[in-house]
């Protein structure tokens, strides 16, 4: 019953715009002003339908436009890098220049994040056959995301700053003291600064770099900003950063080696 | 009135359309057409595809014969024939179309049936006006022809009612 009512609904429909169809047809072919104004509706109405549909296909194409992106700031971040180790280089002996590389690059994007717990993880969907080693770091423009702990064919595990059991070494401002960085705990871009010495100034509002006494990670990659302080046993400062970037929304990221790392862990004892 | 009566007037009616196209011209704030009643008093028996068919040729053939723009009576007029059983429905209650009749004045009232009328002349004139102008005069002037038109016409068009809808027609 239902759907004879549906039908006989629809046929009524099809016939309205077959017999609205046709006396259009004869008002515009017998009146060029009832003409103009029909085609000008048209265009005007094409107009818009290509326009969402432009819309909708850009949308869809979105993913693919970021994952291009997100190579070329893979690119682009190993030139910068290679250019400072370089220039870092010539500063220290000009006459025995060498170009050695230093971190290795790769693009990456976060499959599956954790960022309810205490010890937080994501998996990135590349792993050793796409060149990805373990112990090393993750990266994006903003700042640090994380680090490598497994790596299988095609999938990488890496524990989130927002983990408990990871530090970052970190120095605040250009040339201040080195601490260690570490996940507050609590907040999505909350870290805190640990053991920087008394005698290094410094003011709210620095930024936070990583040192470069790390293995994992290039030096100058900017974390934060330095906020509030308050003094640890006597003996070093505890200082509040707010992170650039929230590890929790980061997607495309990027994997950083460090190309002597293997030949540096030699000398561990 | 009988099947073969309705038709006979209803043709009658047609050509007194005609005429009033052709030679009654009283102002451009006033179109005068009782087309749109005609298609609302088609009997309820009549499908609704029929009846956007038999608007189409009534609106043409007005419009053929006429010194109109061929297409534009049948255009504004297919519209009235597609919402007739809603309004129908709408004005005098769906219990007509259950009891296999159609309306009149002294059964559903003078006031229904003028609502019922002001609908469908509504919905025809408010395209008709629109589709006659074309975009180029302006939405004042359009809205007055069509408010002027509206309220003239519901005179002539309640006797058209009476014509082809008397009060002894099942």
């Amino acid at each position: 019953m239902q759907r004879s009512k549906l039908l006989t609904q629809l046929l009524n429909l099809a016939v309205f715009i077959i017999l609205e169809a046709a006396a259009l047809t004869l008002l515009t072919g017998n009146a060029q002003l009832q003409r103009i104004w029909v085609a000008r509706a048209a265009h005007g109405f094409m107009g818009t339908v290509w326009g969402s549909t432009r819309n909708i296909s850009n949308y869809f194409q979105l993913k693919t436009v970021n994952r291009e992106l997100a190579q070329d700031n893979t690119r682009l971040l190993q030139e910068l890098v290679r250019s400072q180790e370089m220039l870092r280089r010539a500063k220290v002996d000009t006459m025995q220049f060498t170009q050695r590389p230093g971190f290795q690059m790769l693009g990456a994007e976060i499959v599956r994040i954790s960022r309810s717990s205490q010890h937080n993880f994501f998996i990135l969907n590349k792993g050793f056959e796409d060149g990805i080693r373990e112990k090393s770091g993750v990266i994006t423009r903003q700042g640090v995301v994380g680090i490598i702990d497994a790596v299988s064919a095609h999938y990488s595990y890496a524990f989130s700053i927002q983990n408990r059991d990871i530090s970052i070494s970190a120095r605040i401002g250009a040339e201040g003291g080195r601490g260690i960085l570490v996940w507050d705990g609590s907040s999505k871009d909350g870290a805190l600064l640990k053991e920087i010495p008394l005698q290094y100034q410094y003011s709210p509002g620095d930024t936070v770099y990583t040192s470069g006494h790390s293995l994992l990670f290039p030096p100058d990659i900017p974390l934060g900003i330095a906020g509030a302080s308050k003094v640890i046993n006597g003996a070093t400062n505890e200082i509040k950063v707010k992170l650039f970037q929230d590890p929790g929304s980061a997607r495309f990221v990027t994997v950083v080696h460090n190309n002597s790392f293997d030949e540096i862990e030699e000398f561990r004892p | 009135m009988r099947k073969t009566e309705f038709w006979f007037v209803y043709i009658i009616l047609l050509v007194g359309q005609l005429l009033l196209s052709t030679y009654c011209t009283f102002s451009p704030y006033l179109t005068l057409s009782i087309l749109p009643v005609m298609v609302l008093c088609i009997p309820n028996r009549v499908h609704t595809p029929l009846a956007m068919l038999i608007a189409l040729a009534s609106g043409l053939f007005v419009d053929w014969l006429s010194e109109g723009m061929l297409g534009l009576n049948a255009f504004a007029l297919v519209p009235v024939a597609y919402a007739r059983k809603g309004i129908i429905g709408l004005v005098f209650g769906n219990d007509l179309f259950a009891r296999g009749e159609d309306f009149s004045a002294r059964k559903n009232g003078y006031g229904a049936l003028s609502l019922a009328i002001l609908l469908a002349q509504g919905i025809f004139l408010a395209i008709y006006v629109w589709a006659d102008s074309a975009g180029t005069r302006p939405f004042l002037f359009n809205t007055a022809r069509f408010a002027v038109s509206l309220a003239a016409g519901l005179p002539v068009l309640l006797l058209v009612s009476k014509v082809l809808a008397p009060d002894s027609r099942r």
